[in-house]
């Protein structure tokens, strides 16, 4: 019959459904960073994505967080860069004056940051988003962009994430573009090398420091990049040679699951609602906390049944 | 006017909590607490403040806790300077709905976030929340000027940024050796640094196990600095690991023997967060009413920490410290 008959269609869409966007966006992001490099790793799934980096095919990379744990084993995901499982198995303790003297001295090699806005020129803002929304704040993040060899951003892929014009700029990246305004700004460092979402990996021209859409998942076709670039509001670049990046690998996998036992980062792929939405939008009320909260619980109980 | 007391040349500067808050915690004064965002942090100091009443206070930390929102809602906060608050980060996570509060309702107060936003459309007559953004380096480069009494200190995170642009504290030079820019972070006057501590003496040397944060460069910086210590020990105790000693004695004022201070936050090595305490207070502040109801409760309801403590329940915290020791263990 013809209903049996497996197309690949259906075997594209199979594919693209097996994972969600947290699986997609770590595991992909994690190829990003090499062995044996020192890497200054953020909050949420911006650690997450580092650790499974070290735990896949980095063994020798050196985490670092920015509140003073270096080289630990990262054992567990954290809630922030001084939680408990920092300590654990780590090469040094110190102090969060003394990691940023080493950032801005430049022993840092990577660093791997999230964002709420991006414009065409990698200046990234994570402050404020207009009309009325007061959103976490640098921390790190300006400081580590100004300095670092290269930054990694990851997230959840979102249209609005994209601006012609940022709200507020919080993160330097290529300023206005324009050749060596970086170093005419009084930055030192590489500034942003990668954009890593669920819909594929936006990369920086050497040249013209322009945003463009380098590797994309084997799922998407014309039609989708289509809308990736229709939903841009400058006219988005497409490599040429656009690259296909490998779907999460079994050990990837494994390795998301042993990180996020609790499911804190996946958790709000279960109610279809991406934390970066959560964010734009501006919901904020007791509702949809609530609805988080509620599914949050529910979340750890399955996952202490099967693991039991 | 009283005779100031020399508190730093004291022999024995053992205090009680409450004593501790009302001494160094005047109307006016700028104070930090030790740690990093969510981890030992003091936050036992944001509900004593809140429950004494002190006006008009100013408040600095480079990731700051999410506990500094109930003095946001009780009005008792002027400004404060920050670099990183955990605010809609994760999903739905309002950590600060009290500072949402101000900026959409301005209530109880209005908010200036450093001129980029202000409360729309505000009648009353309160004066608003001032609040300044800076980076983490450039907070920590603040008490680094401050310890050494210096102006400021150079620093260069925000080149191209819109931090400057707002923040009109942080000024543009050119560099007289190389005439590069470079931007000028000024020192902070910084009043109280209240620190949680694994282990202190009563002479006031207090030893962190774990990351550091600032709590050297904070203690250093403060006028008065009171140490939170979970535990007690001997000075001969303090000699088995003097290279964890990073608060010696003479900047310390006072030592208050409170273990769990840091609650419903983790410390590295004592006890695990709780983290049912944060959810009920993190869901009960979203609404005015709730968070008010949160207060009674938690807040205004409770003597002091340990009654907090024991209102948590003693034998959870028994076991958050046992979940702590299995990652990490403090050596005797």
């Amino acid at each position: 019959m013809a209903d049996d008959q497996v197309t690949p269609e259906m075997i594209k869409k199979a594919e693209k459904e097996k994972w969600n966007s947290i699986y997609k966006v770590c595991c992909t992001g994690a190829r990003e960073f090499k062995d044996r490099n020192c890497v200054f790793g953020g909050v949420g799934i911006s650690f997450l994505t580092v650790a499974i980096a070290k735990m896949v095919h980095a063994p020798n990379m050196i985490l670092v967080a920015e509140a003073g744990y270096v080289g630990f084993a990262g054992v567990a995901a954290m809630g922030s860069p001084a939680d408990n499982p920092g300590g654990y198995m780590a090469m040094c303790h110190q102090g969060l004056f003394d990691m940023f003297r080493d950032q801005q001295g430049g022993f840092m090699d990577q660093a791997c940051l999230g964002l709420a806005q991006i414009d065409k020129f990698g200046n990234v803002n994570v402050s404020y988003v207009n009309p009325l929304i007061r959103i976490n704040g640098s921390g790190g993040g300006g400081d580590i962009s100004s300095s670092a060899k290269s930054v990694i951003y990851v997230g959840e892929y979102n249209p609005r994430q994209f601006r012609e014009k940022l709200d507020y700029t919080t993160n330097p990246g290529f300023l206005d573009g324009s050749p060596n305004a970086r170093q005419k700004a009084g930055l030192v460092g590489g500034g942003p090398s990668a954009f890593v979402t669920d819909r594929g990996v936006f990369r920086f021209d050497p040249e013209t420091h322009e945003i463009y859409l380098a590797d994309v998942f084997p799922w998407q076709d014309e039609k989708d990049i289509d809308e990736i670039v229709k939903a841009t509001p400058w006219k988005l670049k497409v490599a040429k040679d656009l690259k296909i990046i490998d779907p999460p690998s079994e050990d990837e996998e494994n390795a998301v699951a042993l990180m996020d036992p609790l499911s804190f980062y996946r958790i709000t792929q279960y109610v279809d609602r991406p934390s970066s939405k959560y964010t734009l939008m501006g919901r904020h009320d007791l509702i949809a906390f609530n609805y988080n909260a509620i599914m949050l619980e529910e979340s750890i109980r399955y996952n202490s049944k099967i693991m039991i | 006017m009283a005779e100031e007391v020399d508190y730093k040349h004291k022999l024995y500067k053992l205090m009680f909590e409450q004593e501790a808050v009302a001494t160094f915690v005047k109307d006016g004064t700028s104070f930090t607490v030790g740690g990093f965002l969510i981890n030992r942090e003091s936050d036992c100091v944001f509900r004593e403040i809140a429950r004494q009443g002190q006006k008009d206070l100013k408040f600095i930390e480079e990731s700051a806790s999410p506990g500094v929102d109930m003095l946001i809602g009780t009005g008792q906060l002027v400004q404060f300077d920050t670099a990183y608050i955990m605010h809609r980060q994760v999903g739905g996570i309002v950590s600060m709905p009290n500072l949402e509060r101000c900026l959409q309702e301005g209530n109880p107060r209005p908010i200036d976030l450093g001129g980029v936003m202000t409360t729309p459309n505000y009648k009353g007559n309160e004066k608003p929340l001032e609040v300044i953004d800076w980076t983490n380096f450039q907070v920590s480069l603040r008490y680094v000027a401050a310890s050494m009494k210096i102006p400021f200190m150079p620093n260069r995170s925000s080149f191209g940024t819109d931090i400057p642009k707002y923040n009109k504290q942080i000024k543009l030079i050119n560099d007289p050796y190389t005439d590069q820019p470079i931007h000028l972070i000024p020192s902070y006057d910084l009043d109280v640094a209240f620190i949680t501590v694994q282990k202190a003496d009563r002479r006031g040397n207090g030893q962190v196990w774990g990351y550091e944060g600032c709590d050297a460069w904070k203690a250093r910086a403060a006028k008065h600095v009171v140490l939170f210590a979970e535990k007690i020990v001997s000075t001969e105790e303090i000699y088995r690991h003097p290279s964890n000693t990073i608060i010696p004695a003479y900047c310390t004022d006072a030592v208050v023997y409170l273990p769990f201070s840091s609650l419903p936050f983790p410390v590295y090595g004592c006890h695990g967060s709780d983290g049912f305490t944060l959810m009920n207070m993190l869901l009960s502040s979203q609404t005015r009413d709730g968070w008010k109801m949160w207060m009674d409760e938690w807040v205004y309801g409770c003597k002091d920490n340990n009654d907090f403590c024991g209102k948590i329940g003693w034998e959870v915290l028994e076991r958050s410290v046992k979940s702590a020791h299995v990652l990490n263990t403090i050596p005797d």
